[in-house]
């Protein structure tokens, strides 16, 4: 399956934080545009997906039963297969792997993938909280919200307190990935937090859930994303310039060691990592960025020892011994990730790093750009299951030569 | 779930997870233990997560465990409104001795002196008629 497909067109609307005056758009208006923005970045119109594919993410935002259709619907495209994905943050690259596997099939030529959220927007159990009605039934949330476990978080800073028990950590080292985040946000126009920030700012911010602080967490935004996947020999008839996938891997559901008391400082990465390394017929050395998916950076620091670039337990070394700027030797997180760029709630954001990867691989990212960025790596990362890190875990190799 | 915004959240209970609701009321401790492979499974589940037997049964467990992991919550983030008046929470990940892991609230702790290993017992608290929650405090 390496380089069997390629992505040829990506978009991203502007975000919106709901001020005073800003128009408030719906999930479909956001769907539209993003739609558009990458249907003009690839040259090509929506009639072009007559007969094709449509990947709809799931979103939180109330919708239909029915709602990949229904987005078809209100599109207006006709496809003849409809994709859909409720993998929170890894939706957006679970759908990139089952478009190649139509498209490998000969099911379809090309897909057209949309996402979008409006979290500020949807109806909340608790007026002025983020707390959908689908976050907050089932036996899931029953054995959470009332055992006093207060979201995303609580969960993750027990898992990064458990990271640090058995490995040693220093909040600087987080620090080091935030401030990284934050450097290529300023160098980002599209990016919600651009304002440089220190290791200090980020160590004194103030304590949510300890050790979670708040520079730790992704600030929450409306706002959509799309991009457009075609089969290789098309794609080279479409641009001069195709982001290959070069290799792709999935864990869903991993648990380290025992399903019933998980060591929870590994993530399934462990398992999808190297599936794509070993289809792109690459190794971690020959990366030239990668793309995490950057709730909180805990998660990048998993993502890294888990992705092999360092062995487990190592990744706050890492940190220290490389620069992590797009002008550095271990290039992150590039478009200031979901930390400073902003997360159209937990199900849209996973777009973002694989969106990224593909503008570093095509030399479209600007002064943000990685130079001679051949392979670029990204992930998506959803869910978050009790207990444990990350429902679902992708892996993402992209390349500029198929 | 039951709408009460300005309060803690209650469950909604079914038949499912009735037995636990209803045994923590009565200061009884269960779990789901598999007939097949005895793993206890938590949070409640349709099915052994390790063999896929159907059919677990509610046992009584052992009312103790470990702490594998612990935060100090300073804000009620994605929870309800209701907690905020008992802010700090000490939140653990419990390892229990019969072998499943649980979130629960550590009280009796001064949170400074939580600590991941401590051994801690579970002791309940009311929340509704029909239900009450499992905490933890440190075993002396």
């Amino acid at each position: 399956m390496r380089a069997r497909v390629a992505v040829v067109g990506t978009g991203r609307t502007p975000y919106s934080r709901i001020k005073p005056g800003e128009p408030v758009l719906t999930v479909d208006e956001y769907i539209a545009w993003a739609a558009e923005l990458a249907l003009e970045h690839a040259g090509m119109s929506k009639s072009d997906f007559d007969g094709q594919a449509l990947g709809v993410a799931h979103a939180e935002a109330s919708h239909t039963v029915n709602w990949s259709a229904a987005t078809a619907e209100n599109l207006g495209i006709n496809p003849s297969t409809l994709i859909r994905a409720d993998q929170g943050g890894a939706s957006a690259s679970a759908m990139l792997i089952r478009a190649a596997a139509l498209i490998e099939a000969g099911v379809v030529e090309r897909a057209l993938i949309v996402g979008a959220d409006t979290p500020l927007t949807i109806p909340s159990i608790a007026p002025g909280l983020p707390l959908s009605p689908e976050r907050t039934r089932g036996v899931f949330w029953d054995f959470q919200g009332p055992f006093g476990v207060m979201g995303a978080n609580a969960q993750f800073a027990l898992i990064q307190a458990r990271y640090a028990h058995q490995y040693g950590l220093a909040a600087e080292q987080l620090g080091k990935i935030a401030v990284a985040t934050r450097y290529h946000a300023s160098l980002n126009p599209a990016a919600l937090f651009r304002k440089p920030i220190t290791v200090d700012e980020y160590v004194n911010s103030k304590p949510l859930s300890d050790p979670i602080r708040l520079l730790d967490c992704v600030p929450i935004v409306n706002g959509g994303l799309a991009y457009v996947v075609t089969r290789a020999d098309s794609a080279r008839a479409i641009t001069d310039r195709p982001a290959y996938l070069l290799g792709f891997g999935e864990a869903n559901n991993y648990a380290h060691g025992s399903r019933t008391r998980p060591d929870v400082t590994v993530t399934g990465f462990v398992q999808a990592a190297p599936k794509a390394f070993a289809m792109a017929g690459v190794r971690p050395a020959d990366v030239d960025a990668f793309e995490p998916y950057d709730d909180y950076p805990i998660i990048v620091l998993m993502s890294l020892e888990d992705w092999g670039f360092c062995a487990k337990g190592e990744g706050g070394r890492f940190v220290d011994e490389h620069d992590l700027r797009c002008s550095g030797d271990f290039p992150l997180s590039t478009d200031g990730g979901q930390l400073s760029g902003g997360q159209p709630g937990g199900a849209i954001g996973g777009f973002m790093p694989l969106i990224e990867a593909v503008s570093q691989v095509r030399g479209e990212a600007g002064e943000r750009q990685v130079k001679d960025a051949r392979i670029v790596a990204s992930c998506g990362f959803g869910g978050i299951p009790y207990g444990r890190p990350g429902r679902s875990c992708v892996s993402l190799i992209f390349g500029n030569e198929g | 779930m039951a709408d009460t915004p300005l309060h803690k959240p209650l469950p909604e209970i079914t038949d499912l997870t009735r037995p636990f609701w209803a045994a923590a009321k009565a200061r009884r401790f269960v779990l789901q233990k598999c007939p097949k492979c005895a793993t206890f499974n938590f949070y409640p589940k349709p099915w052994c997560v390790e063999c896929g037997a159907r059919g677990l049964e509610w046992v009584d467990a052992r009312p103790a465990g470990t702490v594998y992991s612990v935060t100090v919550s300073r804000t009620i983030g994605m929870n309800y409104p209701g907690w905020s008046a008992e802010l700090p929470i000490v939140m653990c990940m419990i390892d229990l001795d019969d072998g499943a892991r649980m979130y629960g609230q550590l009280t009796d702790c001064a949170p400074a002196d939580a600590r991941i290993g401590m051994r801690v017992a579970v002791h309940f608290v009311d929340i509704s008629d029909e239900a009450a929650i499992p905490k933890f405090r440190p075993l002396a």
